[in-house]
């Protein structure tokens, strides 16, 4: 596109901001690199996070709206893609594609509960990413005196303290190509990340594409004041 | 004028730009106008941009599976997201411009004597705007729209006699898979519309206009530098709005998925709906709502002839009334997004209809003798 | 407009301040309205699915030798075979004078993997389906497609060679993009 032109410079100083973060450790204290008003998508978190989401997730929350092409958002190769789409098989029993959608998840029925399809579930929940990670860190033992429902678990992040969904993320419930430890925390903060970008996959680009276009109003709005007010002078 | 003729020429083959650049440079306007006063140029240029990335829109939307393809839309159409943003943001700074610019109609009183017919075609435009904005917000396949749409279809149902034989037909009977169909192509002509009407109302107020007196100036250069700047003022807020706060005033049920199964508490509106919802809140029913709006666009078609005053500015007490239904129609909004004691919100209601009834003719006729 | 240009004529250096000013001002508009109705134009593309199936990927490598594999394209039956040696050998002689629309072998086949036929798989004498595609299908008497409802005969390379047909299946646009698929488009 044709903004790109503007402001190189700006992009490249936030490129290797980017950059910089990636080596950090998010989880203490907890940050996104999604977050905050030039928040963009971590490439190799949202990776780490599709892999959970591939091996615990899928196989009872969908994810709609998505291919397996629409991964080479979050920095996969067109290679890397074809080979996660073939390893999987579709419901009529053929090889996925790139240009399949995600595979949907079987007839799950947890006591009742229908699991949410997690395409958009960032956008959908109060505290967005944050929240996800916290429901996903948040179970354990119910507090004294709090009674649970048959077949529900105790969570503190969930709206009413129990949820039909039992705790899934355990340390090393999956082996990241990229050598990161796999905790149970570190986990939840991937996937965080991951159902960030599925929700809003233009984040990255959004904050980009307005911080440019507003330093450039902004400029033309000072132009069109100046030549405003030289003309009132003139003729008003 | 014989010289005109005679001189003829390159402008005679194109009289139409001549006319056009004749009109832009003919010293009819009275200098000093406030910036508030390009509100109307601004609501133009936002009414065309919804109407563009509404085409857009338009082209990939599926009203069978609203959400989905939004989501689609947002994904895998090239820009799609800009167009998303284009539309939802516009929708939301044009309330704001129209808001704001009939608020300094009543503050002013721009709505007298021959203005009468401008300040009647702005009130229809707000009409068709809300009407618009509302079916977006069911178009938009939100929990929230899906709910305030079968909720407005079941109470229409009920209806008896004239009144839910028009209802019947804007909606195309009980809920389906053609009703947002039927409701896009409304939405689309409501929109089209629109820009029918801001033309007309802009056209009624020129006309409006007292006769030239004194030292005017043209529009080019000296207004068109004052557009522009306000133009590009606007463009910093939107793309502001929609880059950084992309759901803004959307309403809390925006991005939720209509169900059938999800019954919300109450219906989280835009913002812009807010004021609409709150002085229909209470009356029950179709009907109710229907009366409660009708009364409230009949208040303000009435306007014109309320006020009592022959002319001269508005006084003190006339501005502060002005003032206090502002703040009205904000609590008003502000009764659909949080519940308000049930006196509160009836005081809300009745003031709002006291002070274009009672307050209005009151206050004019004082301050005229 | 008279009294303005005296005005200016006054003042000449506000008048270039002014000018520059009003200049940069539309310029930096005009950039500004482009950029903002550029993505209004862009939306009208087509969409990341309609790309992916205007240009599909086939998989070859699993036909069968002396076997075409329909896919359909565009509307239109795309048959995808892969020849014999024999085949190959057996058509790489055939006279020209024999062909009532002369074509070579090296046309005919894939540039990429000569053991590939790719051709629409629609009678050109009456538009009408071929048979031939498996060897248990009538082949006609050259080893290759037959069309039941005119009786044209084409060959393994697609070329018409009896029968009211004259002209040779159409080739559609196609690349290898690996040893084992290619893409159409």
């Amino acid at each position: 596109m044709m903004r790109h032109r503007f402001l190189a410079p700006l992009l490249a100083a936030g490129l290797l901001a980017c950059g910089a973060a990636r080596a950090e450790n998010t989880l203490t204290p907890l940050h996104f690199q999604s977050d905050g008003w030039r928040g963009s998508i971590d490439k190799a978190a949202a990776q780490r996070g599709f892999a959970v989401y591939q091996s615990v997730c899928a196989s009872c929350h969908g994810m709609s709206g998505l291919h397996y092409r629409d991964l080479e958002g979050i920095g996969l190769t067109p290679e890397q893609v074809a080979g996660i789409a073939a390893s999987i098989k579709l419901a009529d029993g053929s090889a996925a594609t790139p240009d399949s959608l995600f595979k949907p998840p079987g007839a799950v029925n947890m006591g009742g509960a229908v699991p949410p399809d997690l395409g958009a579930i960032v956008a959908q929940r109060p505290g967005g990413t944050r929240y996800v990670y916290e429901f996903l860190t948040g179970f354990g033992p119910a507090p004294d005196g709090m009674t649970l429902l048959p077949g529900h678990f105790y969570n503190r992040a969930f709206p009413g303290g129990q949820v039909s969904m039992p705790n899934v993320l355990r340390d090393n419930a999956v082996t990241y190509a990229d050598g990161t430890k796999a905790s149970a925390a570190q986990e939840a903060a991937d996937v965080a990340e991951f159902l960030t970008w599925s929700s809003d996959p233009d984040l990255a680009e959004r904050h980009i594409i307005g911080l440019r276009t507003v330093i450039f109003f902004a400029l033309l709005a000072m132009v069109a004041l100046a030549a405003k007010r030289r003309i009132w002078r003139e003729e008003g | 004028m014989t010289t005109e003729t005679k001189q003829g020429g390159p402008r005679a083959a194109t009289p139409c730009l001549a006319g056009l650049c004749a009109g832009l440079m003919r010293r009819d306007l009275a200098p000093g106008a406030p910036w508030l006063s390009t509100l109307p140029v601004l609501l133009g240029a936002v009414l065309a941009l919804l109407l563009a990335s509404g085409m857009a829109l338009a082209v990939f939307y599926d009203p069978r599976a609203a959400q989905a393809s939004l989501r689609f839309i947002a994904l895998e159409v090239p820009a799609g997201w800009i167009m998303r943003g284009y539309h939802v943001t516009g929708a939301g700074l044009g309330f704001v411009l129209l808001y704001v610019h009939l608020f300094r109609m009543l503050l002013t009183r721009g709505y007298r004597g021959p203005a009468a017919a401008g300040w009647m075609l702005w009130v229809t435009l707000l009409a068709a705007l809300l009407l618009a904005g509302w079916l977006g917000f069911a178009l938009n396949g939100g929990l929230g729209g899906y709910w305030s749409l079968i909720d407005a279809i079941s109470a229409s149902l009920a209806l008896s006699g004239p009144a839910g034989g028009v209802a019947m037909w804007f909606f195309g009977g009980a809920p389906g898979d053609g009703t947002l169909a039927r409701l896009l192509v409304f939405h689309a002509v409501l929109g089209v519309a629109a820009a029918g009407l801001l033309w007309l109302a802009c056209a009624a107020t020129r006309q409006a206009r007292p006769a030239p007196a004194g030292r005017m100036v043209a529009f080019w250069p000296v207004y068109a530098a004052q557009a522009f700047a306000a133009l590009a003022l606007l463009a910093l807020v939107f793309a502001l709005l929609m880059c950084f706060a992309p759901h803004w005033g959307q309403g809390a049920q925006s991005q939720l998925p209509a169900s059938s199964l999800a019954v919300p508490a109450a219906v989280s509106y835009p913002w812009y709906l807010t004021p609409l919802a709150g002085l229909t809140a209470l009356f029950p029913g179709a009907g109710g709502h229907a009366l409660a709006v009708i009364a409230a666009a009949a208040a303000l078609y009435a306007l014109p002839w309320l006020d009592r005053s022959g002319g001269g500015a508005p006084g003190g007490l006339y501005r502060a009334l002005t003032w206090l239904l502002g703040l009205d129609v904000l609590g008003l909004g502000l009764s659909a997004v949080c519940p308000l004691a049930a006196g509160l919100q009836i005081l809300l209601f009745v003031w709002f209809f006291i002070h274009f009834l009672v307050l209005t003719p009151a206050v004019t006729a004082m301050e005229a003798a | 407009m008279v009294d303005h240009t005296a005005d200016a004529n006054s003042v000449p250096v506000g008048e270039s301040r002014r000018g520059f000013l009003a200049i940069l001002a539309m310029a930096g508009g005009a950039v500004g309205a482009a950029t903002i109705l550029w993505p209004v134009i862009d939306a009208l593309n087509p969409d990341a699915g309609s790309e992916a199936a205007a240009r599909p990927v086939v998989t070859v490598s699993d036909i069968p030798e002396n076997t075409a594999r329909q896919v359909m394209w565009g509307g239109l039956p795309i048959l995808i075979r892969r020849l014999t040696d024999k085949q190959l050998a057996d058509n790489e002689t055939v006279s020209m004078d024999d062909l009532p629309d002369p074509a070579s072998l090296e046309s005919r086949v894939a540039p990429a993997n000569r053991h590939f036929v790719v051709v629409v798989g629609l009678n050109t004498a009456t538009p009408c389906a071929l048979e031939g595609n498996t060897p248990s299908e009538p082949r006609g008497d050259f080893d290759g497609w037959l069309c039941a409802c005119d009786g044209s005969q084409y060959d393994p390379l697609g070329r018409a060679r009896r029968g009211p047909s004259r002209r040779n299946l159409p080739i559609p646009r196609f690349t290898f993009i690996n040893e084992a698929q290619i893409q159409l488009g």
